[in-house]
């Protein structure tokens, strides 16, 4: 460290852990510069080919890897820095945060049975079918093959919700059950991360009574302390709100669960007093999408080995496989039983996307504990991705020409049948 | 109304709005039409939600996207009401061509009027035209104003 080269070290002179060179603020700086600039780049993508951000992210995340790291280092990306660490773990609390608080409630008390039942199947359904074919087809090992059970044990409740949205079934009886379906499938994904792997000792125990307690007490405690202070300039409900989910995160971790854990259900009981305040969501949303998620999906995709997912696409075959025909085999049973019977179709294709927030943020966990190697977790994430992907496509296929099939009218019109023929592509 | 008289091959027309100038200019010009045959309009606008949605980010474009068509909206309406043209409006999500032939057939629109973007070459191989689509697979009229 040279004098001259250090603005902040002149003020601490010494071994001073404050000790912050100018050079490593530089590269911080110019990291985030990079990252923020790769965010900038997957947003532009995103804004162009009309498709989700978080996927972009992913894959420029990716990419960029592969680029960055062939020219400059493997680890000149710095994913693993504390600090890139740090927001990217900041991103996915607040996001699933949000997902929950995206719930319901009063759908959710209207159709519990229906929403139990078919929830549960639809997370059970892929959580041991890809576990079996984890474990059983591609020999993976226990601890892997019930990681990747859960990380494909998720459905997207935005892709259903979405279709629903354009056929106009979130207000029908059979939406509503369907999308309350949808959020029990996460909780029930989020409930296994955060357990399965925990060491199951005395803080374990700690956690979940502690849980239990916030959880009862947030939705009288909140609304009342929000009331009384909030609604200023200095932000009291965001930090009122980051203070749980870090201190609940803190605590799950601790007992050696998943942050994710406390802030999905923190979301989900708080959906039907904060989750309503468009105002405080909207800026919850400017902090998550402007800084925190970018480093979130980036950094999920930076550890995306595509030579290994080259180097052996089956596995990719076998996994997404394995997902749809357990969800299938479970959902099938479910649905007739409750006599859903025109709209199963559809049903099906929308309960196979995967959601690649749940989705990714397992996969991570996986890897950040050792769980899973590189080559598995790049597996699970295209299979997260496909997942997501492939039934979206495939519900617009089939859901577009709905509207647009040839009439029998047309039909005995000369060219009027072969014009309608071609099947409306995205605009 | 004095001094006009309905057509009754044109009921309602529906504008396919998209905030777009080339937008402006489809209103302006089916309001003028609508005031001249009595009919009645409905601005129609749709909000295409980013694929494979996520949830946060799917609720977040459609509060934007209602904001923003509701802010738009406040406009049109002054403007025909004050050419004495009666309006509605409305804000769907999905798919823009499937939704506007979907709620033109089911509200019985007799025309649809849509503006043409200038969109380049790359575009339009990328992601097509709407107004080509929305001509090609609607039941009723379509005025494309370039």
């Amino acid at each position: 460290m040279t004098p001259d080269n250090d603005l902040v070290a002149e003020s601490y002179p010494g071994n001073d852990p404050f000790n912050v060179t100018r050079a490593d603020m530089q590269n911080v700086w110019v990291l985030a510069s990079v990252w923020v600039g790769l965010a900038l780049i997957a947003t532009l993508f995103a804004i162009w080919f009309r498709i989700s951000t978080a996927l972009t992210e992913i894959v420029v995340g990716t990419v960029a890897q592969l680029i960055i790291g062939a020219l400059f280092g493997a680890a000149s990306l710095g994913g693993n820095s504390q600090w890139i660490t740090f927001l990217a773990g900041t991103g996915a609390i607040v996001l699933t945060f949000l997902a929950g608080a995206e719930l319901d409630p009063q759908i959710f008390r209207a159709k519990w049975k229906e929403a139990t039942a078919v929830g549960l199947v639809g997370f059970f359904g892929p959580f041991l079918g890809c576990t079996a074919v984890a474990h059983y087809a591609l020999h993976w090992s226990v601890r892997s093959s019930w990681l990747t059970g859960v990380a494909l044990s998720t459905t997207s409740v935005a892709v259903v919700y979405a279709v629903m949205l354009e056929l106009g079934f979130n207000v029908t009886e059979f939406g509503k059950a369907i999308l309350a379906a949808c959020f029990i499938n996460d909780l029930g994904t989020v409930i296994a991360l955060g357990l399965i792997f925990s060491p199951f000792t005395f803080r374990t125990l700690v956690f979940v009574v502690v849980s239990v307690v916030v959880f009862l007490v947030l939705p009288f405690v909140t609304p009342r302390f929000f009331r009384y202070y909030g609604g200023r300039v200095s932000e009291l409900e965001a930090k009122y709100l980051l203070f749980l989910l870090f201190a609940m995160g803190g605590l799950a971790v601790w007992s050696g669960s998943e942050a994710v854990l406390p802030a999905y259900i923190i979301g989900m009981v708080l959906a039907g007093t904060v989750g309503k305040d468009h105002v405080l969501v909207r800026r919850l949303r400017t902090l998550t999408f402007g800084l925190l998620t970018p480093f979130y999906f980036i950094r999920a995709g930076s550890f995306v080995s595509m030579p290994a997912l080259v180097a052996a696409p089956l596995v990719f075959v076998f996994l997404f496989a394995g997902k749809m025909v357990s969800k299938i085999a479970g959902l099938f049973p479910t649905v007739r039983a409750f006599k859903y019977q025109r709209q199963e179709g559809l049903y099906y294709t929308l309960m196979m996307s995967t959601g690649l927030t749940f989705g990714t943020i397992s996969a991570l966990f996986g890897l950040s504990h050792g769980i899973i190697d590189q080559k598995q977790y790049s597996h699970i994430v295209a299979t997260v991705i496909g997942s997501a992907v492939i039934p979206t496509m495939f519900a617009n296929a089939w859901v577009m020409p709905r509207h647009l099939l040839p009439r029998k009218e047309d039909a005995a019109e000369p060219g009027a049948a072969s014009a309608r023929k071609e099947p409306a592509t995205a605009d | 109304m004095p001094g006009r008289r309905q057509n009754p091959n044109f009921r309602k027309i529906m504008i396919g709005y998209d905030g777009s100038k080339q937008a402006d200019k489809a209103a302006d010009v089916a309001f003028s039409f609508a005031h001249s045959v009595d009919c009645k309009v409905l601005i129609f606008a749709v909000a295409r939600p980013p694929e494979p949605a996520t949830m946060v980010e799917l609720d977040a474009m459609l509060d934007d996207a209602r904001e923003h068509y509701e802010q738009q909206f406040k406009g049109l309406v002054e403007k025909a009401r004050s050419m004495n043209v009666d309006v509605e409006t409305a804000i769907a999500v999905g798919h823009p061509v499937e939704q506007i032939v979907h709620r033109a057939e089911t509200d019985h629109v007799d025309l649809i009027v849509l503006g043409r973007r200038g969109k380049s070459r790359f575009e339009k191989m990328l992601v097509g035209s709407t107004a080509e689509k929305v001509l090609r697979y609607a039941h009723c009229p379509v005025m494309v104003v370039r």
